[in-house]
């Protein structure tokens, strides 16, 4: 038996040398292992054909979530925390957008996945003409989002998932940086789908995004020209052409907050809803003051 | 014993309900078409509904319930004489009902009827808009048979009147659109698109049949299966052949295939194969307990027998 135990010892010893040696190529498939195990852990309803009622499929997020996932460890060294906050069942996801480019969203996703326990799927809601892109469409319900109909999310809420969205849309994502930080106009959708389906919202703040391309002005007249909902201008954008779009190398700091709770009717006048949005409002600012006060460095 | 009238009794679904019925009811049929080898217990009579005839069916035999099944569902037909057969059909027989004192109607309609679009909620309810006839002109007898039944189910409140919408039906005995769609020799799907769809075994909608029936549902209800893929998921699951068209060469190319006959749904049918049209049968199994018999596996698999 001894005898046994010490092969296995010799035999791994081994292998972490050999490992260590070939770490490059090993990365890949060490990061690709992780997600695989992650991902089988996510509570989802699924059939006997793999596919959750949404058209989720568990073996097309393992694939796709390698390019988020290596960006979170490797590209933006995502520092994460409060997923200990996360409940279990239905929750919303709520915070604030930036970037141009929606990588706090992807990066938001890789953090549910990759830190939190049980890892979780964070479902976006994407635009109504989304569905008609082709391939994106299916790519789209594949790794868990959908089409963000208000039905369609109330369902999932009702179907214990969590759900993520951006109150703020392109009005905090294609802001200039002089608004670096400073939450835009929140839409009210959300807080009548809390209420509703009676769900508790966790607020989230990430700090990072905004410098990751730096808004120098918003041209939304020629953005309306090309069907784009913003046409924003940044240090290397459009100059370096679709190159531009990629993001500067900075750190992102991502904190999800304390889950919050509220009761009324889901029907209520615009002015009481409000109040309530208003509340997560501040919450999530504050969360982005004290992330920013803590933070040493925009790159490091 | 209690006597049920079935209209459209010939087609499949009309002879699976009737040989389950037969010998707790006394069935009659009409349909257009004959049923030949029909069970003696049960009376097949040929005639269409808007005749004089089906009104004397009616008079003299004054059935306790009657299940209207008399639709054309293909393509193949004039779209003309589809919308006659449909909408006149459901209307003589509504009127003969109310003339008569039928108590009980159900109509088989169709989760079709609630049109296939990039927008649509996924698992619609029964009070979601029927949006057939704004993407889908040829079906729109779908929507004005089911605005002639609502109608007569709020006129005459005295009446067990039912709408059934299943969703995509496969089977053995019946001929639907989407099973004829599935057993092409070489199916064309739209490249990039792979909506969820529904699928529900011909057995559970009779049982769904029944169940009405027997509790004497009032009210409109989608009937819903054991649940949803990806339309080339199903297909494999099939084993069909699939061919992939591009999207902007898709409607042309169907619109002149179908226009020689060499392929059987008009172009409009092709958003069924690109966006969703999914319901939630919430309020169906609220109302009855009804539960499919058959899984996803078993339902693909009566399709290739």
């Amino acid at each position: 038996m001894k005898h046994a135990d010490d092969d296995m010892k010799a035999t791994g010893l081994l292998q972490n040398a050999l490992s260590s040696l070939t770490s490059a190529g090993n990365f890949w498939a060490e990061l690709r292992e992780e997600l695989d195990e992650r991902i089988e852990s996510i509570p989802a309803d699924l059939n006997e054909y793999g596919y959750d009622p949404w058209g989720f499929n568990p073996d097309v997020l393992k694939r796709w979530m390698l390019i988020p996932a290596f960006l979170y460890r490797y590209y933006f060294r995502c520092i994460t925390t409060g997923t200990e906050h996360f409940p279990e069942g239905s929750f919303l996801l709520i915070g604030n957008h930036a970037g141009q480019v929606a990588f706090d969203g992807a990066m938001v996703s890789a953090a549910t996945v990759l830190e939190a326990d049980p890892p979780r799927l964070a479902r976006a809601m994407g635009e109504y003409w989304l569905g008609t892109l082709p391939w994106f469409n299916v790519f789209m319900d594949r790794v868990g989002s959908a089409v963000g109909t208000r039905k369609t999310c109330a369902d999932m809420l009702r179907h214990g998932e969590c759900v993520l969205a951006f109150p703020e849309g392109v009005r905090g994502m294609n802001k200039t940086y002089a608004d670096a930080y400073q939450l835009q106009e929140f839409g009210m959708g959300f807080m009548r789908l809390a209420l509703e389906s009676e769900t508790p919202i966790v607020p989230f703040a990430v700090v990072g995004s905004e410098e990751q391309a730096p808004g120098i002005a918003n041209l939304k007249g020629l953005g309306e020209l090309l069907g784009m909902p913003a046409f924003p201008i940044t240090l290397t954008f459009p100059w370096l052409g679709p190159l531009g779009i990629w993001p500067l190398p900075v750190r992102y700091h991502i904190e999800f907050g304390e889950p919050m709770y509220f009761e009324g009717d889901p029907n209520d006048d615009d002015e009481r809803i409000r109040e309530k949005v208003d509340q997560v409002k501040s919450t999530i600012q504050a969360m982005l003051r004290r992330g920013l006060a803590a933070r040493k460095s925009i790159f490091f | 014993m209690r006597k049920l009238l079935i209209t459209g009794i010939s087609g499949g679904q009309g002879r699976l309900l009737a040989k389950r019925l037969a010998g707790q009811w006394d069935i009659i049929g009409v349909d257009r078409m004959p049923w030949e080898g029909a069970p003696r217990d049960i009376r097949v009579t040929t005639m269409d509904l808007r005749t004089k005839r089906f009104e004397n069916v009616l008079r003299v035999e004054r059935p306790d319930a009657v299940v209207h099944l008399a639709f054309v569902r293909h393509f193949r037909s004039d779209p003309q004489v589809r919308h006659e057969v449909n909408v006149d059909g459901t209307r003589h027989l509504l009127d003969h009902c109310a003339a008569y004192g039928i108590k009980q109607v159900i109509v088989l309609s169709s989760s079709y009827v609630y049109g296939a679009m990039a927008d649509n909620p996924m698992y619609v309810d029964e009070d979601h808009s029927l949006n057939i006839s704004r993407t889908f002109p040829d079906l729109r007898d779908l929507s004005e048979v089911e605005g002639l039944v609502s109608t007569f189910l709020w006129r005459y409140p005295e009446v067990a009147t039912s709408v059934l919408r299943p969703v995509n039906t496969l089977g053995y005995y019946t001929h639907s659109a989407i099973g004829g769609y599935l057993k092409l020799d070489i199916v064309p799907t739209v490249s990039g698109f792979n909506p969820m769809m529904q699928f529900i075994h011909e057995e559970d909608v009779s049982e769904a049949i029944v169940l009405a029936l027997e509790k004497t549902l009032r009210g409109v209800f989608n009937v819903v299966g054991p649940g949803a893929v990806p339309l080339k998921t199903a297909l494999k699951a099939i084993g069909a052949t699939r061919i992939s068209i591009p999207e902007p060469i898709a409607h042309a190319l169907i619109r002149q295939l179908f226009r020689f006959k060499l392929y059987q749904f008009p172009p409009e049918a092709i958003d069924f194969i690109k966006y969703p049209c999914t319901v939630s049968g919430k309020r169906f199994t609220e109302a009855t307990d009804f539960e499919p018999l058959f899984s996803l596996a078993d339902t693909f698999s009566s399709l290739a027998q």
